[in-house]
C-alpha cells in the first residue's frame, strides 16, 4: 500500500503541469428489452458527462450506442481511437449492456453479431497506452478478467466468473462513484480506480443485502495499480494551470504526503502519542499548504467549480 | 412510494404477528418415538418382550428382543424387535425387505412408517401412511398413524381422521385399535382447553387399555397433564405416582407435564418436569433434546449445551438437536453486553453489534418504563433481547427447526428475534416487533405466566397501536372480512385461533381480533380495566370467569358488545367494502399512467371509507405522492404526516416526508421522521450521516456522537467523516483528547479533507483561511 501511495504520488507530480489526457472508450450494447436498452444508453452517456467533468476534452471520448455499438462499428472505431492514443495518455474502456459465456467463450451483446472475449482482448492490445483501466460491466464478466489482464492494466468485471449470468448492477454504481464525492474516502478531490471499485463493489453488496436477495454478482479487480488510475476529479483537483509557483507548492505537497505516508508505515513500532504529535504537525502544515495552493489556483483560474470545502 | 397491484395488496405486514409462543409446542412431540404399539393384532411373540419394556424392565426387555431377532423367521417381528433395541437401520431394512415381499402389505407399511416417524423423517412417514391408505383406505392403524403425524406436526386435519376412526367404536373388528384414537383425541382435546372432552376420552382409553392389557402409560401421562392444567395438583401427583408404578422407568409422564407447561410458557417448570422425566429414564432422547431447547429459553447457554451433547449422542437423527447445537456454536461467537438501570443484556451478532446495540437498548428501556408505569409492575430479573440476522438461526433458537414465518418470540425474561439485517428493506419494522415482545415480558410476568395467549398477544398489538413506534390501528382488511362473516371465535375460545386454526390464516387473523379486543375494553371501560382483566390471571382461572368478573357480564354478552363496537370503528369500511376497492383500483390505475390529477379524487374517497388501511398499497401513499405531482406539496407533506398518525411506516415514503420537511424549512420535524427511519432501517449508513449532521446543527451532542459512533461501526465507505462528526461531537463536548483522537484518525484516512483541516486548524489557533 504504502509503495501503491508513493507511485501515485510521483505519478500526480509528472502529470504536472500538463497532465496526460484521458481518454475514454465506452460502449453500451445491445438490451434487448427497451428498459435494459435506455438504462444502458444513459449509462455510457453518465460515463462519457464524468470524463469531461474530470477534464477529458470532447475529442478524446468515443461512445457507442444503439446501432453505433455494431461488431464492425466497434472495431473500426476501436482501431482508430488506439491509433489516436499516445503511449503517456490514460485510457478508459468501459464495456455496458449483456455479456454471455457458453463454458469456453465469453460474448459481449451486440446489435447484429457479437463480439467474443478474445476479440475484444486483440483490440485492447493494440492500445499503447501504459495505464489502462477496462471496466466490463456486464454479466458473465468474470470469464475475461484473467484473459485480458496485463501489467499496465487493470480489469474489473462485475462478476466473479462467467457463471454469474443476470443483468448486473454494476455499472449503475461504478458511474455513481465518477459522479459523486461519497466515493472518495481520502477526500483528494479524485477518485482512484480503487477508491470507485471499493464503492461500487459496497453498493452492489448492499443492494442485495437490502433486498434480502442473493447476490448474483461479486465484482472482481485485476492487474495494473487501481490506486494511481485517477478516474473522476471534482472542484480544485480538476483544474492544473500550468504555473511554476504551484508547480513549487505541489512539489512540497507530494513531499509532505510522502512523510504522512512514511509516518503511517511505522505506526504499529511507534509510541502512540509521538505517533499523533508528529502525524498532527504533518497534517497542520499540510492544512496550510492547501490553502495556499487553493488561493494561487484561485488567482491562476478564477473561481473555482467546486468548493474549497471538500463538500462540492 | 410504492405502487401495487390490487392483486397482491395487502398483508405484508401480516407476518409480524404470527408471533410469540406459539412454535414450540409443535415440536416437542416430534421426538418421541413410538413407544406403544396398540393394534391388537400386534405380533403375540412381541407381547412378552413388550411386556418387560412397557413395565421398564429394560435389561429383561433388551434380552428379551435380541432373542426375538435371532430366533423368529417373521422378517416384521425382527424389524420390531430390532427397532426395540434401537437398531433403527436394521429395523428399516428389515421393513424394506418386508414390503417388498409383499406388495400389497398394510400393517408393514404402517410400522414403517411409525419408524420413520419416530426417527423424525415425517415426509417419509407420511408417504408410507399414505401408500397404506391406498391399498387399504379404512385400515386403522394407518389412519392413526396419519393422524399421529399431523397431531404432532400441527399440521393438516388430524382431529377429523381421528373422528372418523371413532365413529367405529362400536365395531367389534376394530375394538381395540381405539386406545390409540382416544388418546389422540384427548391430547388435541387439551391441546385446545377442551378439558370435559379430553377426560371422556381419557376415561375412555383406560377403560379400554386395561380390559385390553394395553399400556395405560400415555394415557395416565394425559391425565396427569389434564389434572396439571385444572390446577388439581394432588390428582395430578396421584396419576404421576400411578405411571411409576406401572413402570419405575416411564419418563414420558414427566415429558407429557413439560409439554404442557411449555404450551401455557411456564419455562422453568418445564425445565423441573423435563429434569424429572431425564432422571428417571436418561435414554429418554426426546426429553433430553426438550430439556436443552427449553433450557436455552431460559437463557441457560451451558445447560442447553449439556442437554443437547447428550440428546445428540442418542438421536443423532433429530433435526431440532442438531439444529440447536448449530446456533449454540454461533451463539458462542456472538457479542454479549449488559446494561443498568432497567438491566438489558443483548445478544448482537459481532457483525452489527456496535451498530445496533445502542438502538436496542435505548427502545428496550423506552419500553420497559412505559410498561412499568402502564401495568405496575417492574422486571424482576434482566431482560436478555437476541437479535439474529440469519432468520433460520432465529428459528432454530425458538422452535429447534427453521422456516417459521415469525419475527420474534418471548420466552418470559428472554425475547429472540429477527435482526433487520435478515430481512429486505422495508418489510420489517424490528422497532414495532421489540415492543410488541418487550409487551409480552411484561404480560408473562405480571401474571407468572399464566395470562391466556389471546390476551398476551392482543396486549401485544394493543400496545404496539397505543404506544409503540407505529401507532395507529393497522387492521388488516381481511380481519374485517372475517368478522362481517361472523366468523371471529367467541372471547372464551379465542386461544383456538392460535393453537389449532381452522383455516389458512386464522392465526394472523386471531392476533388482530385479539389486539381489537384490547382496544376495545380500552374504549369501553377505559385502561384500567384491561389491566384488572390481566390481573385476573395472576391466579389459575379461565378467560370466561375472568371476563366475568372483570366486567360483570357473560363472555357471551362481551362479545356482542364487543361486535357493536367493530360494527361502530369500522362502521364505513364495513358498509363499503366494494366501494373502497373500486376506489384503490380507481387511484392505483391512474397513478400507474402518471394521471395524478386523475388519482386525487379516489385515493382521498378510498382513505376516508378506511382510514385505517396503512399496508402496502395504501391510498395515503397515493395521495401524496398525487398533491406532490400536481404541486400541491403542502398537502402532500400534511397526508403523509397523517398516514404516519395512522401507523403508516414505508420507509420511501417517510424519506419523502423528511426531504419535503427539509425542504419546507422543517428541519425538526424532518429529524423527527429520520429517527423513526432507524426502528425500521439501523443499517442505513447515510441514515445515520444524515441525523448526526441534524443532531450537531441543532446542538444535541450526544445524539449526534451515537449517530457518528454508529456510522463508523458500520464500516461506511467514508470513515473520515464519521471521525470528523465523532470529533466535533466531543468537542462540543468539551471532550478535547478525544476530538483531537478523532479528528487525527479522519486526517490520517483523508490528509486533504478540508472540514477535517479547518478543525484541526482551529483547535491548534491558527487561522482557517
Amino acid at each position: 500500500m504504502i509503495v501503491a501511495r508513493a507511485l501515485l504520488l510521483t505519478f500526480a507530480l509528472a502529470a504536472l503541469p500538463a497532465h496526460a489526457a484521458l481518454r475514454v472508450f465506452a460502449v453500451s450494447g445491445l438490451g434487448g428489452e427497451p428498459e435494459y436498452e435506455r438504462r444502458f444508453q444513459e449509462q455510457a452517456q453518465a460515463v462519457a458527462e464524468a470524463a469531461r467533468k474530470s477534464g477529458a476534452s470532447p475529442e478524446n471520448i468515443v461512445i457507442l450506442s444503439g446501432e453505433r455499438a455494431r461488431r464492425d462499428a466497434l472495431e473500426r472505431e476501436f482501431t482508430a481511437f488506439a491509433r489516436d492514443t499516445r503511449k503517456e495518455d490514460q485510457v478508459a474502456v468501459v464495456l455496458i449492456g449483456h455479456g454471455s459465456y457458453d463454458g469456453t467463450d465469453y460474448r459481449f451483446n451486440l446489435p447484429g453479431p457479437d463480439i467474443t472475449g478474445p476479440q475484444i482482448a486483440a483490440l485492447l492490445d493494440r492500445l499503447p497506452a501504459q495505464e489502462q483501466l477496462v471496466v466490463n460491466a456486464t454479466s458473465s464478466s468474470g470469464a475475461v478478467i484473467e484473459s485480458w489482464k496485463r501489467p499496465n492494466r487493470i480489469v474489473i468485471t462485475a462478476t466473479k466468473s462467467g457463471g454469474e449470468r443476470t443483468a448486473t448492477r454494476f455499472a449503475q454504481f461504478w458511474i455513481e462513484a465518477l459522479t459523486s464525492p461519497e466515493a472518495d474516502r481520502d477526500k483528494n478531490e479524485t477518485v482512484t480506480a480503487e477508491e470507485a471499485y471499493a464503492f461500487a463493489e459496497r453498493k452492489v453488496t448492499d443492494t442485495f443485502k437490502s433486498d434480502a436477495a442473493l447476490a448474483t454478482e461479486h465484482a472482481r479487480m485485476e492487474g495494473g495499480n487501481p490506486a494511481r488510475f485517477v478516474v473522476a476529479r471534482f472542484g480544485n483537483a480538476a483544474l492544473m494551470p500550468d504555473d511554476a509557483v504551484l508547480a513549487a507548492m505541489l512539489q512540497e505537497q507530494a513531499g509532505i504526503e510522502q512523510r504522512i505516508e512514511d509516518l503511517k508505515g511505522r505506526k504499529a513500532s511507534m509510541d502512540r502519542d509521538q505517533y499523533y504529535n508528529e502525524l498532527e504537525r504533518e497534517l497542520i502544515t499540510l492544512a496550510q499548504l492547501d490553502r495556499r495552493i487553493d488561493a494561487r489556483k484561485a488567482v491562476l483560474t478564477g473561481p473555482s467549480a467546486g468548493g474549497p470545502d471538500g463538500t462540492r | 412510494m410504492a405502487h401495487v397491484d390490487l392483486r397482491t395488496r395487502l398483508f405484508v405486514r401480516t407476518a409480524r404477528w404470527a408471533c410469540a409462543l406459539l412454535v414450540s409446542f409443535g415440536v416437542l412431540g416430534a421426538a418421541e418415538a413410538q413407544e406403544f404399539d396398540y393394534d391388537p393384532n400386534r405380533s403375540p411373540a412381541l407381547r412378552p418382550c413388550d411386556e418387560h419394556r412397557n413395565r421398564g424392565r429394560t435389561t429383561e426387555a433388551r434380552t428379551c428382543y435380541e432373542q426375538l431377532l435371532r430366533s423368529s423367521n417373521d422378517l416384521q417381528v425382527q424389524a420390531e424387535a430390532a427397532w426395540a433395541t434401537g437398531d433403527v437401520r436394521r429395523a428399516n431394512e428389515l421393513f424394506r425387505e418386508v414390503v417388498r415381499a409383499d406388495e400389497k402389505a398394510v400393517r408393514p407399511r404402517v410400522r414403517w412408517g411409525r419408524l420413520y416417524l419416530s426417527t423424525h423423517q415425517f415426509s417419509d412417514a407420511a408417504a408410507l401412511f399414505r401408500e397404506a391408505l391406498e391399498i387399504d383406505a379404512d385400515d386403522v392403524q394407518a389412519q392413526l398413524g396419519m393422524a399421529r403425524l399431523l397431531s404432532e406436526r400441527f399440521e393438516g386435519d388430524a382431529r377429523s381422521i381421528v373422528s372418523e376412526v371413532l365413529k367405529k367404536d362400536g365395531d367389534r373388528a376394530v375394538g381395540n385399535s381405539l386406545v390409540e384414537a382416544h388418546i389422540l383425541a384427548a391430547r388435541m382435546d387439551l391441546d385446545d382447553g377442551r378439558y370435559e372432552s379430553a377426560e371422556r376420552s381419557l376415561e375412555r382409553a383406560l377403560s379400554l387399555a386395561e380390559r385390553t392389557k394395553q399400556p395405560p402409560l400415555e394415557a395416565y401421562a394425559l391425565l396427569a397433564a389434564l389434572d396439571l392444567m385444572r390446577g388439581d395438583d394432588k390428582s395430578q401427583q396421584r396419576w404421576v405416582d400411578r405411571a411409576l408404578e406401572y413402570n419405575p422407568r416411564y419418563g414420558g409422564v414427566f415429558e407429557m407435564l413439560a409439554h404442557y407447561e411449555v404450551m401455557r410458557r411456564r419455562y422453568r417448570e418445564a425445565s423441573e418436569w423435563l429434569k424429572r422425566a431425564v432422571d428417571v429414564q436418561p435414554d429418554r432422547w426426546s426429553a433430553q433434546a426438550e430439556y436443552g431447547v427449553n433450557l436455552l429459553r431460559l437463557g441457560d447457554v451451558k445447560g442447553a449445551r449439556q442437554a443437547l451433547e447428550r440428546a445428540y449422542s442418542g438421536d443423532p437423527f433429530s433435526a431440532i438437536t442438531v439444529n440447536s447445537l448449530r446456533v449454540l456454536d454461533k451463539l458462542e461467537k456472538y457479542s454479549v453486553a449488559r446494561a443498568s438501570s432497567p438491566d438489558i443484556i443483548t445478544w448482537l451478532d459481532p457483525k452489527e453489534a456496535d451498530a445496533m446495540r445502542p438502538y436496542v437498548e435505548d427502545l428496550a428501556r423506552k419500553s420497559i418504563a412505559t410498561f412499568s408505569r402502564r401495568y405496575g409492575f417492574e422486571p424482576q430479573q434482566p431482560v436478555t433481547i437476541e437479535l439474529y440476522p440469519n432468520h433460520d438461526d432465529f428459528a432454530v433458537r425458538t422452535a429447534g427447526l427453521p422456516g417459521i414465518g415469525l419475527l420474534g418470540v418471548t420466552f418470559g425474561y428472554l425475547v429472540a428475534m429477527d435482526s433487520p439485517s435478515g430481512r429486505s428493506a422495508g418489510d420489517f419494522h424490528w422497532g414495532s416487533t421489540l415492543w410488541h415482545e418487550m409487551a409480552h415480558v411484561f404480560t408473562l410476568s405480571v401474571t407468572d405466566h399464566r395470562v391466556p395467549r389471546w390476551l398476551s398477544e392482543g396486549i401485544s398489538v394493543f400496545e404496539e397501536w397505543r404506544t409503540g413506534p407505529t401507532p395507529g390501528v393497522a387492521v388488516t382488511p381481511r380481519t374485517l372480512d372475517v368478522f362481517r362473516e361472523g366468523k371471529f371465535l367467541p372471547v372464551a375460545r379465542l386461544d383456538e385461533g392460535f393453537i389449532r386454526p381452522d383455516y389458512g390464516d386464522q392465526i394472523q387473523v386471531s392476533y388482530m381480533q385479539s389486539g381489537l379486543i384490547c382496544l376495545f375494553i380500552e374504549q369501553r371501560w377505559g385502561f384500567d380495566k384491561l389491566v384488572a382483566l390481566l390481573r385476573q390471571f395472576t391466579r389459575d382461572t379461565t378467560t370466561s370467569t375472568a371476563v366475568e368478573a372483570t366486567f360483570r357480564m357473560s363472555p357471551a354478552d362481551f362479545d356482542k358488545e364487543f361486535a357493536t363496537f367493530m360494527r361502530e370503528r369500522f362502521a364505513r369500511i364495513l358498509a363499503e367494502p366494494k366501494e373502497w376497492e373500486r376506489a384503490m383500483l380507481a387511484a392505483h390505475e391512474a397513478a400507474q399512467k402518471e394521471q395524478w390529477d386523475q388519482v386525487i379524487e379516489p385515493a382521498r374517497r378510498a382513505s376516508e371509507i378506511f382510514p385505517d388501511y396503512t399496508l402496502q398499497g395504501s391510498t395515503w401513499l397515493l395521495l401524496a405522492q398525487a398533491y406532490d405531482k400536481t404541486g400541491k406539496r403542502p398537502e402532500a407533506i400534511r397526508t403523509l404526516q397523517r398516514y404516519r398518525e395512522l401507523g403508516g411506516w414505508d420507509p420511501g415514503a417517510l424519506r419523502k416526508l423528511a426531504d419535503w420537511l427539509d425542504e419546507a424549512g422543517q428541519s425538526e420535524q424532518s429529524a423527527e421522521i429520520l429517527n423513526a427511519l432507524i426502528l425500521i432501517e439501523p443499517l442505513d449508513a447515510s441514515l445515520h450521516a444524515k441525523l448526526g449532521e441534524r443532531y450537531q446543527e441543532s446542538g444535541k451532542p450526544h445524539e449526534a456522537l451515537r449517530e457518528y459512533q454508529v456510522l463508523l461501526a458500520l464500516n461506511a465507505h467514508d470513515t473520515a467523516a464519521a471521525n470528523l462528526g465523532i470529533a466535533r461531537a466531543f468537542q462540543s463536548l468539551g471532550d478535547r483528547a478525544n476530538s483531537r483522537r478523532h479528528l487525527l484518525e479522519a486526517l490520517e484516512t483523508a490528509p486533504h479533507y478540508r472540514p477535517a483541516q479547518d478543525l484541526l486548524l482551529e483547535l491548534n489557533g491558527k487561522p482557517t483561511q
